[in-house]
């Protein structure tokens, strides 16, 4: 137990910081589904399951969906596309 | 207001507020040390007073039930809010079609992939109905249990594509359970009225401890929420979705509320 938290936190930290220096929306929105994978683990870590059930199911699938519709939608409507 | 007087002001609620911010952090306890009082309470009395295993949900639907009715209408009003500018820009129109995007090659689904889906959408359906059920033995409940029903309708999505998709789906099934679910969780609350007791008051029989039917009045006002969050995401999900359909009528609506 002792060796997994630092880990976690560890993956965290640098699940993080790559969210943020992904650049490409796309490839960012797999990026914060990774994130929320990993705060899943350290909540269940943290004996926390109920919170770790929501983060699985909002943060790592109905969040990162909602964001790659979004995009797809933002880049259909770009301006000089179609009319 | 000029950027001066916003420095200003935030220079001064930053003295106001930072020295108490730093006596909570500093009053905090230590990562990991102890559970705190109010846990070791709940943890000690739950289980005789409700007959209940998970701590988590006697607290939400039962110990603190007012405050979860108003954190189940801010999600109705957040995605009803959405709703209404989706459809405000677009119209209330569906279509059949999703978007192709120029230029980009269309793979046909793979039959692997369509009978994964097949499988494993009624397998995570039938997942989210037992953390809704077992709400009150087990880590899970309404919200988590709705959600996981939702993102099982997306697995329908992937293995059958839009067009089953909207066929599976339908946008006024979804307003009627979202708006149900938290009808059904008002009522939990009004209905212990009626008997002379208190809002929301844990009036049913609480069944034995670490049984399915345990807990009460809790496990329907769980399954209102579960409905009412199914309902709610699947609805979030097809609003979002059709902001990519191909765009036939597109004209005017858009521009003016736009």
């Amino acid at each position: 137990m002792s060796a997994i938290l630092p880990l976690l936190f560890l993956l965290t930290a640098l699940s993080g910081t790559a969210v943020v220096l992904v650049r490409d929306p796309t490839r960012q929105v797999f990026v914060i589904a990774v994130n929320g994978l990993v705060l899943t683990i350290l909540f269940d870590a943290l004996q926390a399951p109920d919170v770790a059930l929501s983060e699985l199911a909002v943060g790592s699938a109905a969040v990162p969906l909602l964001y790659l519709v979004a995009l797809m939608a933002v880049r259909n409507q770009l301006p000089g596309k179609e009319s | 207001m000029t950027p001066r007087i916003r420095v200003a002001l935030l220079a001064l609620a930053g003295v106001v507020l930072l020295p108490g911010a730093a006596a909570v952090i500093t009053g905090l306890p230590p990562f990991g040390a102890t559970i705190a009082q109010y846990g070791e309470r709940i943890n000690a009395i739950t289980p005789e007073a409700r007959h209940v295993a998970n701590m988590v949900s006697a607290i939400n639907f039962d110990l603190r039930g007012l405050d979860t009715l108003g954190e189940e209408f801010m999600l109705l009003a957040a995605i009803t809010g959405t709703v209404v500018l989706l459809r405000g820009r677009r119209g209330e129109g569906n279509t059949e079609r999703a978007l192709r995007r120029p230029g980009r090659a269309v793979i046909p689904r793979s039959e692997a992939v369509v009978l994964v889906c097949r499988i494993a959408g009624p397998l995570t359906a039938l997942f989210g109905l037992y953390v809704v059920v077992h709400a009150t033995v087990t880590p899970g409940g309404g919200f988590q249990g709705g959600v996981i029903l939702a993102s099982g309708t997306l697995i329908i999505y992937l293995g059958e594509g839009y067009a089953g998709w909207r066929d599976a789906v339908r946008s006024h099934w979804l307003d009627g359970l979202e708006g149900g679910g938290a009808l059904l969780f008002t009522l939990c609350g009004l209905a212990p009225m009626l008997t002379g007791a208190a809002f929301m008051q844990n009036i049913m029989p609480l069944g034995t401890f670490r049984d399915l039917m345990s807990g009460g009045l809790m496990l329907v006002e769980n399954l209102g929420v579960a409905l009412a969050v199914a309902g709610g995401f699947t609805q979030l999900f097809l609003e979002f979705m059709e902001e990519t359909r191909e765009a036939d009528e597109l004209d005017e609506p858009g521009e003016e509320s736009a």
